[in-house]
């Protein structure tokens, strides 16, 4: 919670630094209203997205293929046009600035960097357009060069490199150029798990000590949480969810977003009365604070709140169910159940307590706090 | 088994025997030329002995080194021309790919696809009709440059187009997000990366015209004579030794650009 | 209000896109139209022409040319140009039958040769082709010359009569012709051997004891869209041949490009010419349409790009 608060400060301070003075690099807070974008006669990409980034802030873009992600990241760009709506960065109207106008820059997908430069003209590209002199573009360079720990890379030809090394020389050649607003459209996703995991932190860190402004796009929900300050979720072109990763994560908006958090546990809500619920689970108390006057909806049990086994505390649910399946992941163990026949995940820390086997009948304690309400 | 690999390899030992024999079949007829461009008398059925006389003669007849003039004018004007405009109409193809630009395509493959005597003969009707009419466009160099043009523009545009089409669509992304204004995409982007292409898009277009006779001939005015055309009149005015001599040149020049073009590959592919 | 700009950028970027479009192809449309489409229509329409004095064309619009084709003159009918037609129809089905015959044992040995040496064969294919075809030509009529070793050879077997030597002939622009054009066949034919599926020729080897029934079921269907293209690269260009028949055939041996190209030369009838070339369009856009119909039934349609 505290590490929350800091990361708003440092925000709000760069905003200011962003309206007083912005010779060094002023992080820019993005402003969408109404952006809407339509391809062909019924594809719809957007329809109507209003979005506040904070200046400074690590902000991801999470759906699933097709949702739009990538056409508002576009759009951010000016790579693409929106239909309809207003676009400010940094507090300027950009709806019409042709891209190479805007001080907002792309690392992409497949990377693009030019066949035909070298590692080391590919950084320069982007400063030589811009007009800057030789030798503060060389000294611009070679400055992202060692930041980025680039080292004899800046020699080779493009061709030369590995995936994860054109990656990074992305990465430079977008940073170099000290833009308002970075977007990163999916740039780990050709990556293999290990070199994903350690960029994922490295983009991270960099992101905290650069203090710009990184609108970053995946699909994958673990890299989202992992490296932003806050999650935008989308669907068919409507943002379904905006917060943080915990809130996005414990608090769904609604059943998309949970599943698409990696949620299992939904159960539909049959009835409901005072903080009390039906489920196929059987009846269950909620948190007062979840209490809602209709009955619809879903009620979301994380695996990890399940307390397997053992006496259950007076004020806890109970359930009793059948281990039918057990997962052994070294860290923790994964048990699937079926709680009056209805199948439910578990998941509890490796802790040296009990393992249940195959088969065992066993309690079922969830305290009601755990539990939350998420709509349809 | 045993009886299969025989037969295998017997049938392989046909075909390598065929490959040798449509070998000399392909080079047999250049070699006489070249052979016979060092021939000391000027016989053309037997060899009486090695000699440069008609190299000499070469250098020493005007008309020849008029020709070799005009084929070089002619195919490094029509060259670069179409280069400029194959290049555009390449970009244009590529970029507007989505569009129904069938007309377009039906366009640039007619010079192909047009039978090289209705193409010369059209021009030719069409060119000697504008000057009655007009008093333009005398049949002359100007003429053939147009007329090669015509068919070299197409090579250079698909050429080009399929550059384009190789290429990562994201990099133009890339170069507009990093600054380029659209001139500085075509000076800084466009044109660097597609360089090979156009080198060999000139190269081609370059032979095509040096090797052309037929459009050429039929759009030459008296003056134009290109090194193809003063061979033909020369082997229909009956048969000259010299011919052998600048034949033979003009052979070495293609084996010359078949060892640079192997020396390309092979590093191309090391 | 806000509405209303943005539907007129939109506008605009759809304007610019259309100007981009126009800027980048007008030049070289333009310069295919002027130069190469407004002629032929021109040729064409001169074939409706009548023929006028110095053999240039003049109104009114007849048929007379095409009757002329056909071989009506003023001595009533004569089969000379009949005759002409033939011998084209009937040189490209030979000359494309024996590039045919040479070109795909030819291009199945390179495939079945050493990957590093694939691209210099291919090449000792197709540089004779680059070198300028009358210069080829000069080549054929030194080697079937009367007097040479060729011509003394086909002599003492009887083939020709003495003196006669091997050119001018329809045999020799026969073998100018399959010269001229092997490499177009070669080329085609090894992209399709190249491309061909080995399981499906080894499945064909265990299931058909001869090996020339795996042939016609296996090899053979999946190099036919080579085959063709190949086909079209040589027919097409075969009947309308001017310099071959002209150096090497005599006479005697005249093709429709020469029966063309003689009535613009010697300036004597365009109506005529004009008319052999819409023979000779026919003939081509037939092909190229037949071409077409065929790689699409067979499914090849891409391969087939000429």
């Amino acid at each position: 919670m505290t590490d929350l608060t800091n990361t708003v400060n440092t925000a709000d301070r760069a905003e200011v630094a962003d309206t007083a003075s912005r010779d060094r690099r002023g992080a820019s807070s993005i402003r969408m209203q109404g952006l809407r974008k339509q391809f062909g006669r019924d594809s719809i990409a957007l329809a109507g997205v209003d979005l506040d980034i904070k200046a400074g802030e690590f902000f991801t873009l999470l759906g699933p293929s097709g949702c739009g992600k990538t056409t508002l990241l576009r759009i951010l760009a000016g790579l693409e046009e929106a239909d309809d709506g207003q676009l400010t960065i940094g507090g300027k109207d950009v709806i019409d600035m042709p891209p190479h106008r805007r001080s907002v820059n792309t690392v992409f997908q497949s990377y693009a960097l030019f066949p035909h430069l070298s590692v080391r003209d590919n950084l320069a590209f982007g400063l030589r357009m811009r007009g800057e002199p030789a030798a503060e573009r060389n000294r611009k360079v070679a400055e992202v060069a060692e930041f980025i720990k680039l080292g004899p890379l800046v020699e080779r030809r493009v061709d030369q490199l590995s995936g994860g090394q054109k990656q990074r020389i992305a990465l430079a050649r977008a940073l170099v150029c000290e833009p308002d607003v970075l977007l990163l459209d999916e740039p780990l996703s050709a990556l293999d798990a290990g070199l994903r995991g350690q960029l994922q932190v490295e983009l991270q860190r960099l992101q905290k000590r650069l203090g710009m402004t990184f609108v970053f796009v995946t699909h994958d929900q673990d890299e989202a949480m992992v490296m932003s300050d806050r999650i935008a979720v989308l669907d068919s072109g409507i943002i379904q969810q905006v917060g943080t990763p915990s809130e996005v994560y414990e608090h769904p908006a609604n059943a998309f977003v949970a599943r698409f958090m990696g949620h299992d546990n939904l159960f539909a809500i049959t009835a409901s009365e005072d903080n009390w619920v039906d489920t196929g689970l059987g009846r269950l108390q909620l948190d007062p604070a979840e209490q809602r006057d209709t009955p619809d909806g879903w009620l979301l049990i994380r695996p990890e709140t399940l307390e397997l086994g053992g006496d259950v505390p007076a004020d806890y649910n109970r359930l009793e169910g059948t281990v039918e399946e057990r997962l052994y992941r070294g860290s923790r163990i994964e048990y699937r159940l079926t709680v009056n026949g209805h199948p439910l995940t578990a998941v509890a820390g490796n802790l040296g307590q009990r393992i249940h086997d195959v088969g065992d009948r066993v309690t079922i304690g969830i305290c009601p706090e755990d539990l939350v309400r998420v709509a349809a | 088994m045993r009886k299969r690999t025989l037969k295998r390899s017997s049938l392989r030992r046909a075909l390598t025997a065929f490959w040798w024999l449509t070998l000399i079949f392909l080079y047999l007829p250049l070699a006489v030329v070249v052979l016979f461009s060092f021939n000391a008398s000027n016989s053309a059925a037997s060899m009486t002995g090695l000699s440069l006389r008609w190299y000499h003669q070469l250098l020493g007849n005007e008309q020849i080194m008029a020709a070799f003039g005009n084929t070089l004018i002619l195919a490094l004007c029509s060259s670069v021309i179409a280069l400029v405009i194959g290049c555009l109409i390449g970009y244009g193809m590529y970029r507007h790919r989505h569009r129904k630009l069938g007309w377009l395509i039906v366009l640039i493959y007619l010079p192909i696809v047009l039978p090289d005597i209705v193409f010369g003969i059209s021009e030719m009707a069409f060119f000697v009709q504008f000057h009655r009419l007009t008093g333009l466009l005398q049949p002359g160099l100007g003429t053939m440059v147009i007329a090669h043009v015509t068919f070299q523009i197409p090579f250079v545009a698909l050429i080009v187009y399929s550059r384009f089409v190789g290429l990562d669509p994201t990099l133009f992304e890339a170069a507009k997000d990093l600054y380029a204004t659209p001139a500085k995409r075509v000076v800084h982007f466009m044109l660097p990366t597609i360089k090979p292409a156009l080198i060999s898009a000139f190269f081609l277009s370059f032979t095509l015209s040096v090797d052309d006779f037929v459009i050429s001939f039929f759009t030459a005015g008296p003056e134009s004579a290109t090194l193809p055309i003063y061979i033909w009149g020369a082997i229909k005015k009956g048969v000259s030794p010299e011919i052998n001599a600048i034949a033979t040149l003009m052979i070495g020049a293609v084996a010359m650009a078949a060892a640079i073009s192997l020396l390309f590959n092979r590093k191309r592919q090391s | 209000m806000l509405q209303t700009s943005q539907t007129a950028s939109r506008r605009h970027a759809v304007v610019s896109e259309t100007r981009h479009l126009l800027f980048t192809v007008t030049p070289g449309a333009a310069w295919i139209i002027v130069f190469l489409v407004l002629p032929s229509v021109y040729l064409m329409a001169v074939a409706f022409m009548t023929n006028g004095p110095y053999g240039l064309p003049q109104l009114p619009l007849s048929l007379n040319s095409f009757e002329q084709l056909a071989g009506v003159g003023f001595l009533g009918w004569s089969p000379g140009n009949l005759y002409t037609l033939l011998r084209s129809l009937w040189q490209t089905i030979v000359a494309t039958g024996l590039v045919v015959l040479v070109a795909y044992p030819i291009a199945y040995y390179i495939t079945t040769c050493r990957a590093r040496w694939r691209p210099i064969m291919l090449l000792l294919v197709v540089v004779p082709s680059w070198t300028n075809q009358v210069i080829r030509t000069f080549g054929w009529m030194n080697l079937l010359a009367p007097g040479t070793p060729l011509s003394n050879l086909a002599e003492i077997l009887g083939l020709i009569s003495p003196n006669m030597g091997l050119y001018p002939s329809n045999f020799a622009v026969t073998l100018g012709l399959v010269y001229n054009f092997l490499p177009f066949m070669v080329l085609p034919l090894y992209a399709a051997f190249e491309k061909l599926d080995t399981a499906q020729v080894e499945a064909a080897q265990d299931l058909y004891a001869k090996p020339v029934r795996a042939f016609w079921n296996a090899v053979f269907p999946q190099t036919l869209p080579g085959l063709l293209a190949g086909v079209v690269l040589v027919a097409i260009p075969a009947f309308g041949m001017y310099v071959i028949p002209e150096l090497l055939g005599g006479g005697k041996a005249m093709m429709l490009g020469n029966l063309v190209a003689t009535q613009f030369s010697g300036g004597s009838n365009w109506p005529l010419g004009a008319a052999g070339a819409i023979l000779m369009l026919i003939a081509t856009f037939i092909g190229l349409f037949a071409m077409r119909r065929i790689g699409k039934r067979l499914g090849g349609g891409e391969e087939v790009v000429i």
